[in-house]
């Protein structure tokens, strides 16, 4: 389970490669022209191109094979350049706008002779408009890394709570009512085995998120030393670094803390299951809220001043979507991030009190006294 | 010593037990018998405190708590083990629940096998044992850690008479040491063969107390085992005798009106006479109970 996001990924770039080889040759065009220096003028400026194909006879037996996907024919007919393209489908968009560029320059520079032009005339004739755009690189690298941390983050807090809920719930339910429950519980107190089965199952879920952070490490140090990705690591640098940043920070508690509330409620719904075989849907309601969170934070993240989104954010169950989504986007200052954190940590610890106060009799299912008879019951023999 | 003092638990308008007590002293063996739903398994459950309950339970003069969990061997109704655990794996956990640290629960697993007759070693899964041997291996996750406050909840259900015999001995061994034990039993074989005393619950009521000799006293010499030429119209016509049964061929069980009509008998029967048997004693503890039992259907 935990290596399955690793497969994947292997997986996909596997059936990529395989892919990409198996169908470069029938993707190429070839380029057929009586004038040799413009054949190769448009070879040098493309790539892509299939230059053993020479003649028009060839092309078509080629294309017949499914060995290309067209040919074009590049001829000039009375100081007229022209193109056609022959093929299975329809030209793609690139190559269609680099042929029609090449077709203009080459026109232009026909014309321009033709017409006995100065250097001047011919200067001005080529003026063209200008647009350009002035993108701080900065900021522009800063939101681009938020959405993507933001993404990162809430998918993996959502995939590992809907994972590990239900593990907890039906870990928890199937053993509700069984003998070795009543042998444990009269060997150590039901409060120590609620926290020590929790305790298990987060140490698992942090196994998982060890790996994850060492295969990320790993994945990342073979891109950055691989030939083929270090030009495009280089050039993303800061935004990787940004996002990395993003996810290890105080997000990274909030991901370890929302996984740790979650699987207390998880290890609470498989204890109230009426019994063992409805295990499988202990967790649905775990699944629902957690999913709830995960959706409720979408409309928000170009919001983030909203005031449902600063009550979320201190609110357990929720602030362990909205707070990291405030952090990334720097609206949550250090007092806001402390006070969440600390309710966050009460609601963790009076939950599992309360629930390790009641796990013995929600296990054992062998007194009918509901919480409130039992409290009055503990009450009045105090003494 | 284990002393319950009138414990009461309602079960909605079920009465489970009411005013229950007794003691069971440090290296004395208490049976509870009843019928099922008597109370024995809600009496097991209070005292590990698995259930509120009115009423007092100490163990060694203060409440049970889990401080004495240590200290308590419990063994449940139905035997239920972790299925993909090896037998050490299995014995050692429980064990270290119980305070016993792996490495000397290691050291005596096997003597632990030999002593039952586990058929499997140590690393044995308990799904791979027969039924027989899962539930020896639960008697041992209940003994290994030599507990002083024994609880068995039918320990004796579904063993043979052998393996019956095995488990005798180890309560027996658990006695000598000093452990308190209480445990419960549809058969009173084990019961008359194992308690210093019983208690007998029926409805969640103590009908029956004491010391084997004193519960069976209760009831009387009503029985008389004989064996004569006498035939058994013959012997009806002895004064105080209300029944006779055949045991065995010129072997009979008279029942008696009047224990006291035993001497009186004696002298008819023998007439001075050698005679192979005769022995007047109280109604058995399978008797006993039938009969307790039989006066809540009257």
């Amino acid at each position: 389970m935990i290596l399955g996001p690793f497969l994947m990924i292997g997986l996909t770039i596997g059936i990529s490669y395989v892919s990409a080889n198996s169908t470069s040759s029938s993707r190429e065009v070839a380029v057929i022209s009586d004038s040799q220096p413009l054949r190769q003028a448009f070879i040098k400026q493309n790539d892509g191109l299939n230059t053993k194909i020479t003649t028009v006879k060839a092309a078509k037996q080629a294309l017949k094979k499914d060995h290309l996907a067209g040919y074009l024919v590049l001829t000039t007919d009375n100081q007229q350049f022209k193109a056609d393209y022959h093929g299975s489908d329809s030209m793609g968009s690139s190559l269609r706008a680099q042929t029609q560029n090449f077709l203009v320059t080459y026109q232009q520079a026909a014309n321009y002779q033709q017409a006995n032009l100065t250097t001047k005339q011919r200067k001005t004739l080529a003026r063209t408009p200008t647009l350009t755009q002035h993108i701080a690189k900065k900021t522009g690298t800063a939101n681009t890394a938020k959405k993507i941390s933001f993404w990162l983050l809430v998918t993996m807090i959502y995939i590992i709570l809907i994972t590990y809920s239900s593990i907890a719930a039906q870990e928890i339910a199937s053993e509700k009512g069984t003998k070795i429950m009543e042998i444990i519980f009269s060997s150590t107190t039901a409060t120590s085995y609620f926290i020590g089965k929790i305790t298990g199952i987060l140490l698992v879920i942090l196994t998982q998120i060890v790996v994850y952070l060492l295969g990320g490490w790993a994945g990342y140090q073979f891109a950055i030393n691989n030939a083929k990705l270090k030009p495009l690591f280089t050039e993303y640098h800061s935004l990787i670094n940004a996002v990395i940043h993003n996810l290890l920070n105080m997000n990274l508690v909030y991901l370890l803390l929302g996984v740790v509330i979650y699987t207390v409620l998880s290890a609470y719904s498989g204890a109230i299951v009426a019994k063992a075989e409805d295990a499988s849907k202990a967790a649905q309601p775990v699944v629902m809220l957690s999913m709830l969170g995960f959706f409720l934070t979408f409309p928000f993240q170009s919001n983030l001043d909203a005031p449902f989104v600063k009550i979320m954010s201190y609110v357990p169950f929720f602030s362990s979507y909205f707070m990291p989504m405030r952090i990334i986007n720097g609206t949550a200052n250090g007092l806001e991030q402390g006070l969440s954190l600390a309710i966050l940590l009460a609601a963790i610890g009076l939950f599992a009190w309360y629930i390790g106060s009641q796990y013995q009799r929600l296990m054992l299912q062998t007194d009918s006294k509901s919480i409130w008879q039992q409290w009055i019951h503990d009450w009045r023999h105090q003494d | 010593m284990l002393s319950i003092q009138h414990i009461s638990k309602h079960f909605g308008t079920v009465h489970a037990l009411n005013d229950v007590s007794f003691d069971v002293p440090d290296g004395q063996i208490l049976g509870l018998i009843g019928q099922n739903g008597a109370g024995k398994s809600t009496t097991f459950h209070s005292i590990l405190n698995f259930i509120t309950y009115d009423g007092t339970i100490t163990w060694q003069g203060h409440p049970l708590s889990a401080n004495d969990f240590d200290t308590i061997g419990y063994l449940p109704e139905e035997r239920s083990l972790m299925p993909k655990l090896t037998i050490e794996q299995q014995v050692v956990y429980l064990a270290r629940l119980k305070g016993q640290s792996a490495k000397e629960t290691r050291a005596h697993i096997d003597e632990w096998l030999q002593r039952f007759a586990v058929k499997g070693t140590r690393k044995s899964r308990i799904k791979d044992l027969s039924k027989g041997n899962q539930q020896k291996v639960q008697l041992i996750c209940t003994l290994i850690h030599h507990p002083k406050l024994l609880i068995l909840d039918e320990p004796f259900s579904g063993l043979d008479p052998v393996n019956a015999d095995l488990l005798k001995q180890a309560v027996l061994t658990a006695r000598d040491e000093g452990a308190a034990i209480i445990f419960s039993s549809h058969d009173m074989e084990h019961v008359t063969a194992l308690c210093d005393q019983l208690v007998m619950l029926r409805k969640g009521d103590v009908v029956l107390h004491g010391t084997l000799t004193e519960v069976r006293n209760q009831f009387g010499k009503t029985e008389l085992y004989v064996t004569t030429d006498w035939t058994p119209d013959r012997l009806k016509t002895l004064p105080g005798v209300a029944a006779v049964t055949v045991r065995q061929p010129r072997q009979y069980l008279l029942q008696l009106n009047d224990p006291a009509a035993g001497p009186a008998i004696f002298a008819a029967l023998t007439e001075g006479h050698y005679i192979e048997e005769f022995s007047q004693q109280p109604p058995t503890l399978d008797e006993i109970f039938r009969l307790k039992v039989g006066e809540d259907h009257a």
